[in-house]
């Protein structure tokens, strides 16, 4: 994974940023859900009230229902506001993505993500796509790759490449917008444990 | 020069190689970057179909295959005992420690401590000539084994030129030399598929005593003889295993865990270490040796499992020792045969099993056996060799059942009805048969009875008639029949709760010994000869029926241990008291 | 596994049945995932079953209705399939490949396991001997079920497996701890009717927060049924051996998961087994069953209570015959009893608990538990017989003790074995109930029992 560290890199930049934010949106929804647990609480002892003539067995069962239930409706809005806070982030790093600079920098990234998707193909003679606003610059990677032809049409992403065999049946997406899918899962862990909620 | 190629083509356990024409049929090779343990099975121009010992996830086409040069072997040395082992003699306590609590792939380890030192004892002295499979010395393996260090069988032998004295050295010390031959060590190895040889075979005369009611008595196995247990699940057929196990009379014991359940292994590993042998009063474990191939570990192993198994007995039994061989679950290793065969797209036989399915079964088989071992000194050993057979559906006319009977000739027949009704072990009496009755009576003539034959006859008779008599009282009522014929069925039920049923777990009544079913059947059979008397002579049946003895007659199994049989005899002495007191009433 | 990964391949060769036959495959491992694209871009699941001379066979969990040779892609993701897993997924509802289903998002994982496990090694299992009481008296009394047991529920259409499964996930507990047990569990091909039973009894005893369900419901892709046993149970293992909880996992049905196995042998066209399984069937449910157990040095347990039916009630049948092969015991439902309208319909004749053994007696449940049990046994299959015979001879063609053996019977079922849908009786409530059976019978007919114990406990007139 050659080309993670840049992307580590600019998370963790806006990570920062966001992270202070969002521990304030998760406490707010925390006190919200305890301001819940509390009235259910309320709710609770009037049903229990109500009941507890009706045998202690009956009550029993309720409270353990209602009790659980209602842990688990606390719990449920807890993951709802992490999972909702998570993607936050997430589209604001897809959003700095997009508005960084095309440089020198990103020249190198191009590059180092065309030799990678090469190598899983098992060749250079590939036909290499990308958005219609980067075509100039990965034009100018590719001089490096003889083989290597450039797309007629376009296509809709963030940035990065596709590379096709040129019979069409093998596809490499090394597009950022893949690379980023592909480690969401692990990115959603480390940015859910910034705010302090493990696994 | 090993062979080195490439992976083709995977599906499951099976794998194709090409660039693989130096291989050698058999040979093992390391498959993958993992490099896991895998054996050729068939060789096609360069391509070599390997049957992987490892799961196989992940491997992919284009990865390297080497061969190593050797067929599947098993080292045997000192140290075997005790251990538990995978189907390829990997030792599962070595691989925890590499792998925890799972079992981990492509781990490299040795089947013994090579570097744990023994007290070696020179039999054999600096000048003396030894052929293959004579002993070099001994070392103490286990408080119960005495290990003989053996001239591998397959080495030339020659004149000792050099022997170590007596002392302590691990297993790569080299102990004695011959000029021009392989140095020689405490182990050597040997490969899985191919018998050891031996001097000459013996018919078995010896009956293999396991403490259980109805083999000794009833359906005896000899030892060096082959037997079987078939059964539908639920029918006992472990605990059945497990028994003969613990309580068999012979030196060392091998259990085969193939295709079977994990925690049966587990029970196994943690019972019989407090469990003791009843003739040494040493812990069984120190005689035991486990294969375990569980059902979900790598199927092609588990076919590789009977073969280390079986060998390893071999070595044993070359020791001069007797070995006894259990095998739970033949049919899942028949299962892994059809398995790999249905891989390599070879035209099935019956149920999908391939065609060699009953040469495979008899070539194990054979392996059974009471020998004079090779070399000198002179010593006779036997493998006696016990397999589980699990027909689906409890249907004795599947092709691993049927193939079975035709090798073995010890026949123990389990019955789900008996198991329904908990009459275990769930042995059916009608069913089963033993070749070995008429071989092994002159041991029970002189060592217990020289009546047992004649009482073990009467005895089956009464159970014979009481099977005919079940027709008509299920057609008619247990009424229609005379007094004389409905003390038949009394006299049967007897037989089966006091004789034929056992509780494996009680104490007492887990192990017989001979002399205490000897001394317990023959009181069922007066029972039974003096109910008969009492009856010609007028006695109204629901007397006999009512008698204060039979609680205690039924008992005796769980309640006289076997150092107190004189209490058998005053149970004789008082049964024929209250017969005499019945004095024909009616 | 490779971690490069994420190739597509759209050189479609074949699709057949669940299968689908990708050509000029370079870089691919035998289990891989594969993520198989439709042309209207919908997403499905899939795995290599096969590899090699430039083909792979990809089983799509999701069926391949829709999909075309010319329109379809595959990606091969570089990894076997994966759930991930945190404390989180308690209280969650996923779908049968462990996708969330309630609306919340995905769990943030502590760990990404591979959904196949491992096999156990033998040597570091913990013998399973916790007795655990499900409040069920036959059960209990004659089937003991222990911590780290499987114990199948083998049971016919129509029948009240569910609602047995779901007492006893209700009502275990281990004497003298207050531990509770987590519950899994797993609808396979189910209606959705005894899902959600399922889950309003785990909801109504407060349980659904200790609780984690997988549905593939009846009208869910068939396919997908290999799948949903085996994320469950990667779930369940983690919450047992990494977070140390004691775990229930129930699977029902498993006779539908085999017949997804089936569907995709007879895709393969490979030589079938009997009734036209595959060959490796017991191999393959043993990948499911074995991963119950208790491990050294860890303090968790998974014990699996899976539920079959039995086509036309035959337990010779490949499906409950192999599990049973494997399984530690079974408990056998009885279509008799349930015509009866007895509750639970247990036929304990068929049923047995092979852990029972280990479980019980002094210093675990009670010293004469294994013989009074026995005792039980060998009475109802006397009483069975007797009212066999009965049937053909009349009462009257029946001796005294044969009656009393028909009275025991009655009773038995009657009082022992009949209970409430929620009513949780303690150990010694089952046990005495067993001792009151037996005690319809003459004293001398106690053959399985000790005479200390038949002193202590027999309650009848001796005669």
């Amino acid at each position: 994974m050659l080309s993670t560290n840049a992307l580590e890199q600019t998370i963790s930049k806006i990570l920062s940023q966001t992270e202070k934010r969002v521990v304030s949106t998760l406490d707010e929804t925390l006190a919200e859900s305890q301001k819940q647990l509390d009235d259910m609480r309320s709710e609770l002892d009037a049903e229990y009230d109500k009941i507890i003539s009706d045998g202690k067995k009956e009550a029993d069962k309720i409270e353990k229902q209602i009790v659980g239930s209602s842990d688990l409706e606390a719990r449920n809005q807890q993951l709802l506001v992490v999972g909702e806070a998570v993607d936050n982030v997430f589209n604001e790093v897809l959003e700095q993505i997009a508005k960084a600079p095309r440089d020198k920098e990103y020249s190198g990234l191009l590059d180092t993500l065309l030799r990678e998707a090469m190598s899983v193909l098992r060749s250079t003679d590939v036909i290499v796509y990308s958005n219609q606003s980067e075509r100039d610059t990965v034009q100018s990677v590719l001089e490096k790759f003889p083989d290597a032809e450039m797309a007629s049409e376009s296509i809709d992403c963030l940035g990065g490449i596709q590379i096709k065999s040129r019979d069409g049946a093998m596809t490499f997406d090394n597009t950022l917008d893949a690379r980023i899918s592909r480690l969401k899962p692990l990115i959603r862990r480390d940015i859910a444990a910034k705010f302090g909620v493990s696994g | 020069m090993v062979a080195e190629g490439r992976i083709v083509w995977v599906s499951g356990p099976a794998v194709k190689a090409d660039g693989m024409a130096s291989a050698k049929m058999y040979e093992t090779v390391t498959v993958g970057e993992a490099k896991l343990i895998g054996e050729v099975i068939r060789l096609t121009g360069d391509v070599a179909f390997i049957q992987v010992y490892e799961s196989t996830s992940g491997l992919k086409p284009g990865e390297p295959v080497i061969g190593t040069g050797n067929p599947l072997s098993v080292l045997l040395g000192p140290g075997i005992i005790g251990q538990i082992y995978d189907g390829i003699q990997r030792p599962l306590k070595e691989l925890s420690k590499v792998s925890g609590s799972y079992i981990g792939r492509g781990i490299v380890t040795t089947p013994v401590d090579m570097s744990k030192k023994y007290h070696y004892i020179p039999l054999a002295k600096k000048g003396d000539t030894v052929g293959p499979g004579a002993i070099l010395g001994t070392v103490q393996e286990t408080d119960l084994i005495e290990h003989s260090i053996l001239v591998p069988p397959d080495h030339a032998g020659g004149e000792l030129v050099e022997v170590v004295s007596e002392g302590d050295y691990d297993l790569e010390t080299e102990i004695a030399k011959i000029d021009g031959q392989p140095p020689l060590k405490m182990y050597h190895r040997w490969p899985v598929r191919r018998p050891r040889p031996y001097k000459t075979r013996y018919d078995p005369t010896i009956p293999l005593l396991t403490g259980q009611r109805v083999i000794d008595t009833f359906f005896p196995i000899a030892k060096g003889g082959t037997g079987s247990i078939p059964g539908a699940f639920g029918t006992g057929k472990t605990v059945t295993l497990h028994q003969i196990a613990k309580w068999a009379d012979s030196q060392v014991v091998i259990y085969i865990g193939c295709g079977e359940r994990g925690n049966e292994m587990t029970e196994v590993l943690v019972e019989f270490p407090h469990l003791k042998d009843p003739r040494t009063n040493k812990p069984l474990m120190d005689r035991t040796v486990l294969v375990a191939n569980t059902s979900n570990m790598p199927v092609a192993a588990r076919e590789a499992s009977i073969y280390t198994g079986v060998t390893i007995a071999e070595y044993y039994r070359d020791m001069g020792k007797d070995v006894v061989l259990v095998a739970d679950s033949t049919s899942r290793w028949a299962e892994a045969l059809r398995e790999m065969s249905g891989r390599l797209e070879e035209m099935p036989a019956e149920e999908g099993y391939p065609s060699y399915l009953a040469s495979r079964l008899a070539e194990f088989y054979e392996r059974a056996g009471r020998v004079r071992a090779e070399g000198s000194p002179d010593r006779d050993g036997s493998v006696t060799l016990v397999g589980a057979v699990s027909p689906s559906g409890g249907d004795f006319t599947e092709p691993v059942t049927t193939h079975t009977m035709r090798f073995i000739k010890t026949f123990w027949a389990l019955d789900a009805k008996l198991a329904y009704s908990r009459h275990y072990p769930s042995i059916n009496w009608m069913n089963s048969y033993s070749g070995y009755l008429a071989d092994i009576a002159k041991w029970w003539d002189s060592n217990v009875s020289n009546d047992w034959l004649n009482v073990r006859r009467e005895a089956y008779n009464v159970l014979q008639r009481e099977d005919t008599l079940k027709e008509i009282v299920r057609l008619l009522g247990p009424e229609a029949l005379p007094d004389e014929e409905k003390i038949i069925l009394e006299v049967a039920r007897m037989i089966k709760i006091g004789i034929l049923q056992q509780n494996s777990f009680d104490d007492v009544d887990t192990y017989c010994s001979p002399e205490k079913q000897y001394k317990l059947l023959k009181l069922l059979v007066d029972f039974y000869n003096h109910g008969q008397k009492a009856i010609k002579e007028g006695t109204d049946l629901v007397h006999i029926r009512t008698m204060a003895i039979i609680g205690a007659l039924l008992k005796a199994r769980m309640e006289v241990k076997d150092d107190e049989l004189a209490k058998l005899d005053e149970l004789s002495v008082t049964m024929q008291k209250q017969f005499k007191d019945l004095g024909g009433r009616r | 596994m490779a971690t490069v990964g994420g190739v597509e391949y759209s050189k479609i060769a074949e699709i057949k049945g669940p299968l689908v036959i990708v050509d000029d495959v370079e870089n691919a491992a035998f289990d891989e995932l594969v993520e198989v694209e439709t042309s209207d871009n919908e997403r499905r699941l899939g795995k290599v079953l096969e590899v090699g001379n430039g083909k792979a066979i990809v089983q799509v969990f999701e069926g391949t209705t829709g999909l075309s040779i010319s329109d379809t892609s595959t990606r091969f993701v570089g990894k076997v399939m994966e759930m991930p897993v945190s404390k989180e997924v308690l209280g969650r509802v996923f779908d049968g490949l462990g996708r969330p289903k309630d609306n919340l998002p995905d769990p943030i994982a502590d760990k990404f396991l591979d959904i196949n496990g491992a096999p156990m090694n033998p040597e570091q299992r913990e013998y399973p001997k916790d007795f655990i009481q499900t409040g069920v008296s036959v059960i209990d009394g004659m089937i003991t079920l222990v911590r780290g047991q499987k114990l199948p529920i083998f049971s016919g259409s129509g029948m009240s497996h569910n609602i047995v499964a779901a007492q006893i996930a209700r009502q275990a507990t281990v004497i003298g701890t207050q531990e509770e047990f987590a519950v899994v569990f797993a609808a396979i091909g189910v209606q959705y009717s005894e899902a959600e039973y399922f889950r309003r009894t785990l909801e109504e005893s407060g349980a659904l927060k200790r609780s984690v369900l997988f549905l593939n419901l009846a009208d869910d892709p068939a396919i997908e049924r290999i799948i949903t046993p085996r994320v469950a149970l990667t779930v369940a293992e983690y919450m047992a051996f990494e977070l140390g909880m004691h775990v229930l996992v129930i699977l029902t049905d498993m006779t539908n998961y085999a017949e997804a196995l089936r569907e995709i042998s007879a895709a393969r066209e490979e030589v079938p087994g009997r009734k036209g399984y595959p060959g490796y069937l017991y191999t393959d449910l043993s990948t499911i069953y074995e991963r119950a157990g208790k491990l050294v040095g860890k303090t968790g347990s998974v014990t699996q209570v899976p539920i079959l039916s039995m086509p036309s009630d035959d337990i010779t049948h490949p499906i409950p015959d192999l599990t049973g092969y494997i399984t530690e015991g079974q408990i056998v439902l009885g279509r008799d009893l349930f015509r009866q309208g007895i509750y639970p319909p247990v036929n304990i004749l068929m049923s047995l608990s092979r852990l029972m053994k280990d479980g019980i007696g002094e210093g675990r449940t009670r010293e004469d538990h294994g013989e009074i049990s026995n005792q039980n046994y060998d009475a109802y299959s006397r009483a069975q017989e007797v009212r066999a015979l009965a049937g053909i001879v009349g009462k009257a063609g029946l001796t005294d003790i044969d009656l009393k053996y028909m009275d025991t019977g009655d009773i038995f079922e009657k009082e022992f074995l009949t209970q409430d849908i929620d009513e949780n009786r303690n150990l010694d409530e089952s046990l005495s109930l067993l001792w009151k059976t037996v005690s319809s019978l003459p004293r001398n007919e106690l053959t399985k029992v000790k005479d200390r114990y038949v002193e202590k406990f027999y309650q009848g007139n001796d005669d």
